[in-house]
């Protein structure tokens, strides 16, 4: 009996008051979970969309670091080459410091002959004893 | 007719003195009392080898001897009893060769072309350069007398200037090794060259002597270093330096340039010495095959032999092609350093 006046009513869209408490309270339920999850889907969306970003920023970081480090790979094969120029320059400064020391050499002998030669000219050649220019 | 001398022994002959020391001096009086100095040095040394028994030559080089005065061929016989006229080659060098080689009148005195000539002449199987006033300490007798010397290596001993007390008469070791005499700290001899004072001693088989062809006399327009770039081209020529492990003794006298190297800074060219900041240890030489005046015409004199004046002797004017640069030669530094002037 209590079934057939539970399936009239529901034939005109009633229900028992217990079960449509229960109902609301389902309902409320449902309802305050679906906002808890949209907030929840909000919230990772966006630590989605920060994700994101920092994974942006990174690649950024990776790319610039990646540059640098080929720069300085760049830079130290410079450097080694610098290092090779200066070493083969000093050798080259050495040489020539070589050679500079033995043509001061020379040009200490050559001077020193000259200055003989000039005074033993002096002595062969007579002084002249009168000027022969005219006032 | 004067004799023309050869370029001196070529080997070795069986007689040759364990050592010839080759000396050079005049009687014109350097440093005051040159001639006391150098008698007294040679009867202490000559007394000292003669108690170890070792065999020796003295060749004496009086270069250009003064005019009016006594040569010392002529005293040192009756001066220095030690002196055996047969252990002993005297040489007298005609004055007109210092002013026909010197390329700076300053230099009154070129004391390495006169070593040469003792070199050139000389017959022991090792030759000592040194001074008249350097005696040889107990090492050097030592080794000497052992007869340790090996060819192909150049032996330097370090020099002691020392002060005399005064009225000393007597040189014995108690003089010499006194500390309380020395003037001054002791030089050391600082690898690779072992230079400082080198003219007083250096010590090397005839053979290599002759390969280097003595010291230089290219460079003919100072006196002070030449010792020094003697021991340049040695090393360039792969002779090993080495010290021979004791001093030499040289008593100070005024004129010394030990007692003051700097009275002419500033004003180097007007050196008795020359310029003592030229490329000593920076250049090497090759001396002409006529070195030591070995074409020299030689008289005969009584108890000594006189180099006669001809121009023949005498090298060229200017030798360029006899300034190279010295060999570098692995494990030994580079040839010296430039020094600006």
């Amino acid at each position: 009996m209590k079934e057939l006046l539970v399936r009239l009513m529901g034939r005109v869209r009633l229900v028992p008051a217990p079960r449509y408490h229960s109902l609301a309270r389902q309902f409320e339920e449902a309802r305050r979970s679906g906002d808890n999850w949209k907030t929840r889907a909000g919230e990772a969306l966006a630590h989605v969309k920060s994700l994101e970003r920092d994974v942006e920023r990174q690649s950024r970081l990776l790319k610039d670091a990646r540059a640098e480090l080929d720069k300085r790979r760049r830079a130290e094969q410079e450097a080694i080459a610098l290092r090779e120029q200066l070493a083969a320059t000093e050798r080259e400064l050495v040489r020539a410091r070589e050679h500079l020391m033995a043509i001061e050499v020379k040009l200490d002998i050559l001077e020193g002959a000259a200055n003989v030669l000039d005074s033993r000219t002096r002595t062969i050649v007579p002084q002249p004893t009168d000027t022969s220019a005219k006032a | 007719m004067p004799r023309r001398d050869a370029a001196g022994p070529a080997v070795d002959s069986p007689d040759a003195p364990y050592v010839s020391i080759v000396l050079t001096g005049r009687n014109d009086g350097y440093g005051g009392d040159f001639i006391d100095r150098f008698f007294r040095t040679l009867r202490f040394n000559l007394q000292e080898f003669q108690a170890r028994g070792i065999t020796y030559e003295l060749v004496f080089v009086e270069w250009g001897p003064p005019h009016g005065r006594p040569l010392l061929a002529e005293r040192v016989f009756d001066e220095v009893p030690e002196l055996e006229p047969g252990a002993s080659a005297w040489y007298a060098v005609d004055s007109q060769y210092n002013a026909a080689l010197s390329l700076n009148p300053r230099l009154q005195y070129l004391e390495f072309p006169a070593k040469n000539v003792g070199i050139r002449r000389a017959r022991g199987r090792f030759i000592l350069t040194s001074n008249c006033d350097v005696f040889f300490g107990r090492r050097i007798c030592d080794v000497l007398e052992q007869r340790g010397l090996e060819p192909g290596v150049l032996y330097r001993a370090p020099r002691h200037d020392i002060e005399l007390p005064a009225g000393c008469k007597v040189i014995d070791w108690n003089v010499l090794e006194d500390p309380a005499v020395l003037a001054g700290p002791a030089h050391r001899l600082k690898p690779p060259f072992m230079g400082s004072a080198t003219g007083d001693f250096v010590l090397l088989d005839r053979a290599s002597f002759h390969d280097i062809r003595g010291f230089n006399e290219v460079y003919r327009v100072a006196r002070i270093g030449i010792d020094r770039n003697l021991l340049v081209k040695a090393m360039s020529a792969g002779i090993r330096i080495v010290d021979i492990g004791g001093p030499v003794y040289h008593v100070n006298h005024e004129g010394s340039y030990r007692l003051n190297p700097t009275a002419y800074a500033g004003r180097e060219q007007e050196a008795p010495w020359g310029d003592r900041r030229w490329h000593s240890a920076g250049v090497s030489y090759v001396n002409g095959p006529g070195w030591g005046l070995s074409a020299a015409p030689v008289r005969e004199e009584y108890r000594y032999h006189y180099l006669e004046f001809d121009w023949h002797a005498v090298p060229q004017l200017v030798d360029l092609g006899g300034v190279v640069l010295p060999v570098a030669r692995p494990g030994h530094p580079a040839p010296g350093r430039y020094v600006r002037k």
